[in-house]
């Protein structure tokens, strides 16, 4: 069954604060949250391996130019484009 | 830009022994008995909480961290490989006669495309993966030189643009460096330079600073990030770079096969790790499965001698200090090595992954300073007729080591080294070891104590 955005985002998070290394219940990480502030620390050069470790959460494969082609700011911008993504292409199956 | 023509040739090329184009990379990662540790988040927050754009593309990631010991090389990628592979395998005859020795010294010669280097082995395909995720342009820092002329040649086939912050020093040493890359379409800058923030901080407290490779590649990220059309990508030391230079070893060992050959040792000059890694990690596969007992020996500059005298700990891969933390052999991030003409292998640290190969004893280690280095490129150079590129030469001093110690022993083994590109860019630097002018160079205990008491402190 399709995953809704809301076990999107579950699994981001959950998968988040393992990459971070950072000691909070995921379910307390905020959508508005920055990747990259004072509690995430996820950069640009830590982030691919962040959706590495989602493809095999999500048991899914995503193309490059869904990252290259966005901005990425907060939890919440990655779990849009990510639910974005599982759902155009449940579509298009 | 003129765009490039990326013309498929009719037929995958072979040598002379009928050794063709191996159709896979060996991925060393699949077979390793233990985990490499992971990388650690950045210790400071150096965005702020701003946006950011991801720098990599995925598949470059993936395919090195794939279960499977043999990743498909792409057709597009082969098929432009077969423009200077297969590279030849030689037997350096006319070096074991003027050392007198029993051993059987082979080398593999990366020196053959236009780059003059193997860095060309992944830079074609590392820009074959950013133009798939729909980059139009790259930055990049480079030491010497050789990979910023790599990432220019491959940039032009794929129709991209391309930034290299080359190593100051190297600039002024090696100006034909730059108009090779110029020639390819790229924009150079020497680094350190005023056009970021890394550079202009540098020159403020140096005004003659004559940089490093970190503080370069800390500049071209710099640039990548401030700008939408731009990524950032590197040559070494990450594992896909290691995983694309392994066609030089899975090449060399259908080579020596063909000659009935089996190396007893395997040698590789040492920057980050792509080239020792490239030509050593499918001989270390036998090693692995318990099928042989290859030695595999890097071969570092004494003037920079992080896996001989640095630690195994977290540090940063640049002197931004803003990257995330990688476990590796490191001399400290803000190690600054002293001007050697082996500039490509003044770098700091190496590779976590020939990093943690040294850590588990599956690899040696040794260093040279650059006068008896110098002393065997030249040689080789008079004996078999290719002056190796300085960073060559410590492969083929190390080569030379080995030797002498067989025909002392009375042993006759068979050596295999990678000659990874020519020095015929260099000739400033044998210009000054003829004229005497060639200094080695003394790292003392209290400079390496100084830079590593800057190691960033993680709870492991």
């Amino acid at each position: 069954m399709l995953p809704d955005r809301d076990t999107v985002a579950e699994a981001v998070k959950r998968v988040l604060v393992v990459e971070a290394r950072v000691n909070v219940p995921p379910q307390e990480l905020r959508d508005d949250e920055p990747l990259n502030g004072d509690l995430l620390r996820i950069n640009s050069l830590a982030f691919v391996g962040l959706i590495i470790s989602l493809e095999e959460a999500l048991d899914a494969t995503f193309e490059d130019a869904l990252f290259m082609n966005n901005e990425f700011r907060t939890v919440g911008d990655l779990v849009d484009v990510l639910h974005g993504e599982i759902a155009g292409a449940a579509g298009a199956a | 830009m003129t765009p490039a023509v990326l013309a498929a040739p009719e037929a995958v090329a072979s040598d002379a022994a009928g050794v063709e184009i191996p159709t896979h990379w060996y991925n060393l990662l699949a077979d390793l008995p233990f985990p490499i540790p992971p990388d650690l988040p950045p210790r400071e927050r150096a965005g702020g909480g701003a946006a950011f754009r991801p720098q990599v593309p995925l598949e470059l990631v993936r395919q090195s961290l794939s279960k499977q010991p043999l990743v498909v090389i792409p057709e597009p990628i082969r098929e432009l490989y077969a423009l200077w592979r297969p590279t030849p395998l030689r037997r350096a005859a006319r070096l074991e006669a003027a050392l007198g020795t029993p051993a059987r010294i082979y080398y593999k010669y990366e020196g053959v495309n236009v780059s003059g280097s193997h860095k060309l082995n992944t830079a074609v395909a590392q820009a074959y993966y950013y133009q798939r995720a729909g980059v139009k342009r790259l930055t990049t820092g480079t030491g010497a030189g050789q990979w910023g002329t790599a990432l220019a040649v491959a940039c032009h086939l794929f129709g991209l643009e391309c930034k290299v912050y080359m190593v100051g020093t190297s600039y002024r040493q090696k100006p034909y460096r730059k108009v090779a890359m110029q020639m390819f379409g790229a924009q150079v800058a020497s680094s350190p330079s005023p056009q970021t923030q890394a550079g202009r901080e540098l020159l403020a407290r140096d005004p003659d600073g004559h940089g490093n490779l970190a503080l370069a590649i800390a500049e071209a990220l710099e640039e990548a990030l401030s700008r939408d059309d731009t990524r950032f990508c590197i040559g070494s030391g990450e594992p896909y770079s290691i995983l694309h230079q392994t066609v030089m070893g899975e090449e060399a060992r259908q080579q020596l096969a063909a000659l009935g050959e089996q190396p007893d040792v395997v040698l590789g000059s040492l920057g980050a790790g792509s080239n020792f890694g490239g030509i050593a990690f499918p001989f270390l596969r036998g090693n692995l499965a318990g099928e042989s007992s290859v030695r595999c020996v890097s071969v570092e500059p004494a003037a920079c001698p992080k896996l001989t005298r640095g630690v195994y700990a977290y540090d940063y891969t640049d002197s931004s200090g803003i990257t995330p933390l990688e476990k590796m052999y490191t001399l400290g991030h803000s190690f600054a090595p002293t001007d050697i003409h082996a500039g490509g292998l003044r770098y700091h640290a190496c590779s976590k992954l020939i990093s943690a190969l040294r850590h588990h004893d599956l690899i040696e280690a040794v260093a040279y300073q650059q006068t008896e280095v110098f002393r065997s490129g030249l040689l080789f150079g008079q004996t078999e007729g290719i002056v190796p590129a300085p960073e060559s030469a410590h492969a083929v001093h190390g080569a030379v080591v080995e030797a002498l110690r067989a025909k002392e022993e009375g042993t006759s083994p068979a050596i295999l080294i990678c000659l990874s590109g020519h020095g015929y860019f260099d000739m400033s630097a044998y210009e000054a070891f003829m004229d005497g002018r060639l200094k080695d160079v003394q790292v003392t205990d209290e400079e390496i104590a100084r830079s590593l008491a800057e190691l960033p402190v993680v709870d492991e």
